[in-house]
């Protein structure tokens, strides 16, 4: 294949996934309440999102639990993934029919049957069943990749280490959880995205002084989407753009 | 020590999938055996009745349309995935890595708001219509918000990674020698990518196609959006039952059904892939 | 649905790096962590944060709360910070956006942890019936006789011991002049013309469409037989031609941008897209029209009884019935608050119709389970033509 044609191929999916986030920012200044059409420049609706405390509440808590349910995923996962590669126990792929039912269960059962669960278990509706319902959706992804990583890790390694007299957590502490970082950290992410996005499961699990962001966004958008709600989607998207950029500048300033 | 890790971590995960995981999901399946009752959740009488009805022809036709859209969008994205996943694979690996994030920052942004901003691109006069009218290529605005058109872009924007993702990973280990090979031998371009490049990405394929064909069975939003909410998905049907129709015992059902289907099809895939190792691993 | 799906992809990639092992987001923090020691903290960071919010969460417990679950944008924010400086107060407020899923939530929960909610009128019918919701003692809201009248004893609740009525709205046509200038349109047997073929937005709403099916048959639009309902669906296979959307959650934006010129729509919506649209036009067709109510009830033993009290009558008062309208343009239950609104709003005759228009108007209310079963059936078979 031709290089330009290498070029602009790439070039056009790349429009095709950025357009309408170009026009998701364009719209956030659009002066107009209901229409989705361009009706004039504003910066009103920046000035009103900054000024909308309810919201920065809910991303403080979309946030909060975010980091909480994915760290405890994270190392339930790590774990998991970790015994699933290394150890035999009975129920193994009892365990593993599981994590995938989680993935393949659409999410509106998933929901309603943790909610059904957390009656049952008279367990209030907050930010505990929350962190519940996302440490358990987040799980199998965590073992997903942190599995293929852990595989690839070769088992020798290990055995030289209890041959030298480490101990088993020593083992996992130095041994695994350093190789296993790249994956770790990755699936981190991922958790973070996926406890950060979720709408379905979280609609049934939340309950009242615990709002996240996610269901606001999306009972604001049931009934049309505002160009408040871009602007605020485009503060989110130019804050996640600067991290990223951020960590490629400092990395490239690492290696340099 | 070995022993106090091991226990200590398959007891952690297994207690926690077992209370939230199995618990919940084995509720499901005995809700899902249980009689209807509108006042309560079900009624504790055995029966199979929620999965006799699903044997009406209009979930079955409503099955069938799932399909239907679920194949064509998974066409579509392997058209477009493919060449772009090869091209990302054969960058110098700088390149790639930020290749790789700007295909996925669109992701981090509300799924809903990117489908409204969609919407708003495909508008009779929306922003696709202005730009063609004004350039002279069409005179008539095109109508394609609330067709079926619209869903299928709506559905490949929304899984195109999900297709290129396992693709490159798969390309990205593919030996370049293999190709030079097969062209020492004699074998023309064409006879190459049929017999070599596309075999051997054979399991990014099947693993993108299983990501992209689940989904865009049950992402009704976007049908609901894009396409005047003129057809019904599995989402929707399985949603209905639950919260319009108040039936939960047959919800159950439908779910446990979709799960078993889609459980079959994935086994399917591993049991035909389980001396590949390495690929299927990508997928558990 | 499966938004999890979407979130996929991230993991995927991550998959590929973890092999790469140089992706730019996390080697920093590989460099940073090399090994063990550092990482232990970076536990006990981790657990400190989910501590620190258990306590949160408990203090929060503990404190003189309000706990209420809303539709989206029925209770302005405004409302809820008045009602906190005046009574000191803090309402934990949150928002759903069907009656389904707050009928779910309540029924899938053995006690409820609300104090206020606010389902649609058939609802509250439903959830009496079922012993979810309790009766509130009227004698002790000294602002209830701020309350319209024709609001306090409803088809849905005819006590009115269930709910205080808080916003309400009707169905009707609307239509763009700019494209059918000149069509004489008075009912919706109007809409079964030819000639709009391809061309009508309904709302994506099993009641409010099938509404249409039963008036335009002269049948009530709270009919519960299912033979009549069936007749309906049969009446609605006949004008699926003509639509060309299903929609309740853009309308105002559908309308304003001329993406649709005529169908059904709700009032307020209309109102609003009329604000910069002014080509649209509101109709209330002659077989009648359905009214929706959005009311406040108390469910069973709520744990904050009297501040639930407390709320209701701070929501019957006329000001903050008042902002809520000039905040959303849904018209008010409350007759009071007409007083301090302004003359657009209580003059427009699509928010606040006269009383020989509002004759033709039904409440919506429940239907029984088996209604409810055929009409779910019938809306998948109409939505599969």
């Amino acid at each position: 294949m031709k290089r330009s044609f290498k070029f602009i191929y790439m070039l056009l999916i790349y429009c095709f996934l950025y357009i309408p986030i170009a026009a998701l920012i364009g719209y956030s200044f659009n002066n107009t309440e209901y229409s989705m059409l361009w009706q004039g420049f504003t910066t009103n609706w920046y000035r009103d999102v900054l000024h909308d405390s309810n919201l920065w509440v809910a991303v403080w808590h979309s946030f909060y639990l975010a980091i909480a349910a994915s760290s405890t995923a994270l190392l339930i996962g790590t774990l998991a993934a970790v015994s699933l590669c290394r150890y035999e126990f009975r129920g193994k792929s009892l365990l593993r029919g599981l994590l995938f039912v989680i993935i393949l269960t659409p999410d509106i059962v998933l929901g309603i049957a943790l909610l059904i669960l957390f009656s049952l278990g008279s367990l209030a509706l907050g930010f505990w069943s929350l962190y519940f319902a996302h440490v358990t959706f987040c799980i199998p992804f965590v073992v997903v990749i942190v599995l293929t990583r852990a595989k690839g890790i070769d088992p020798n390694i290990f055995a030289a280490a209890s041959d030298l007299g480490a101990n088993e957590i020593q083992l996992f502490w130095r041994i695994i959880v350093p190789m296993l970082l790249p994956a770790i950290l990755s699936s981190a992410l991922l958790c973070f995205a996926l406890s950060f996005d979720d709408i379905v499961i979280s609609y049934f699990v939340s309950g009242p002084g615990f709002e996240i962001l996610p269901i606001k966004i999306f009972s604001m958008a049931r009934l049309g989407v505002s160009p408040k709600l871009n602007t605020l989607c485009s503060l989110l998207f130019f804050m996640t753009f600067i991290i990223v950029c951020f960590s490629h500048w400092f990395t490239q300033r690492r290696k340099a | 020590m070995k022993p106090k890790l091991h226990y200590f971590s398959v007891g952690l995960i297994a207690t926690w999938l077992g209370v939230f995981g199995l618990l919940s999901f084995l509720l499901m399946v005995v809700i899902s055996f249980l009689q209807q009752d509108p006042d309560h959740i079900a009624l504790p009488y055995f029966t199979f009745q929620n999965y006799i009805d699903l044997l009406d022809p209009m979930f079955l036709k409503i099955f069938i349309k799932s399909f239907y859209v679920a194949i064509i969008v998974t066409g579509g994205c392997l058209i477009l995935g493919y060449p772009f996943a090869y091209i990302l694979s054969r960058l110098p690996e700088k390149l790639q890595n930020i290749s790789l994030l700007l295909l996925l920052l669109p992701f981090w942004t509300s799924s809903v708001v990117r489908s409204y901003a969609m919407m708003s691109l495909l508008k009779t006069k929306g922003l696709l219509n202005t730009l063609l009218l004004s350039m002279g290529i069409i005179h008539q605005p095109l109508q394609i918000l609330f067709t079926p058109t619209a869903v299928g872009i709506g559905l490949i924007y929304n899984l195109l990674p999900f297709m290129i993702l396992p693709i490159y990973v798969n390309l990205e280990r593919f030996d370049i020698a293999l190709i030079e090979a097969a062209r020492d031998l004699g074998a023309k371009w064409t006879t190459v990518f049929r017999k070599v490049i596309i075999p051997l990405s054979m399991p990014g394929i099947v693993g993108g196609a299983t990501l992209v064909f689940l989904p865009s069975m049950t992402l009704f939003f976007i049908s609901d959006l894009l396409g005047g909410a003129k057809s019904l998905l599995l989402g929707n049907l399985i949603e209905n039952q639950f919260l319009m129709a108040n039936n939960w015992p047959r919800g159950a059902a439908t779910s446990v059904l979709l799960t078993l289907i889609m459980g079959a099809g994935l086994l399917m895939y591993w049991k035909r892939t389980k001396n590949k190792e390495a690929e299927h691993e990508a997928f558990l | 649905m499966k938004y999890t799906f979407r979130a996929l992809n991230v993991g995927f990639v991550s998959c590929v790096c973890s092999q790469k092992s140089c992706i730019n987001l996390y080697t920093p923090f590989a460099r940073k962590f090399p090994a063990s020691p550092k990482f232990k903290s970076l536990w006990v960071y981790w657990l400190g944060l989910i501590l620190l919010s258990s306590f949160s969460t408990l203090a929060m417990a503990e404190s003189n709360v309000v706990n209420v679950y809303v539709w989206s944008q029925e209770l302005s924010p405004k409302i809820v910070e008045n009602f906190q400086k005046e009574t000191g107060i803090k309402v934990n407020y949150s928002t759903f956006d069907s009656n389904e899923v707050l009928y779910a939530k309540m029924k899938a929960s053995q006690q409820s942890q609300y104090d206020v909610i606010e389902p649609s009128s058939y609802y509250i019918t439903r959830m009496a019936r079922e012993g979810m919701i309790e009766k509130i003692d009227l004698k002790a809201l000294s602002n209830y006789h701020n309350l319209n009248p024709a609001f306090q004893h409803p088809e849905y609740d005819p006590g009115g011991e269930y709910s205080i009525p808080w916003v309400w709205g009707l169905t009707g046509i609307f239509v763009n002049r700019r494209y059918y200038p000149d069509d004489k349109i008075t009912a919706w047997r109007d809409l079964w013309s030819a000639r709009y073929h391809g061309a009508l937005l309904l709302l994506d709403d099993p009641r409010e469409v099938f509404n249409i099916g039963l008036l335009t048959l002269k049948y009530n639009p709270n009919d519960q037989n299912v033979s009549h309902l069936k007749e309906a669906y049969e009446n609605l296979v006949s004008l699926s031609p003509n639509v060309r959307v299903y929609n309740s959650s853009s309308v105002p934006s559908m309308l304003t941008d001329e993406d649709v010129a005529m169908g059904i729509a709700w009032g307020s919506d209309v109102y609003k897209a009329q604000v910069e649209n002014p080509n649209i036009e509101f109709i209330y067709p002659k077989e009648g029209f359905v009214i929706w109510v959005d009311a406040f009830a108390i469910p069973k033993n709520p744990p904050h009884r009297e501040n639930a009290y407390k709320f209701l009558n701070y929501i019957l008062k006329a000001q903050t019935a008042a902002l809520q309208v000039t905040e959303s343009y849904y018209p008010t239950a409350n007759k009071a608050a007409m007083a301090y609104l302004p003359k657009e709003i209580v003059d427009s005759e699509i928010l606040f119709p006269g009383p020989e228009t509002m004759k033709r108007g039904h409440f919506q209310s429940d239907i029984n389970d088996d209604a409810i079963e055929a009409l779910s059936r019938y809306w998948q078979l109409l939505k599969l033509q």
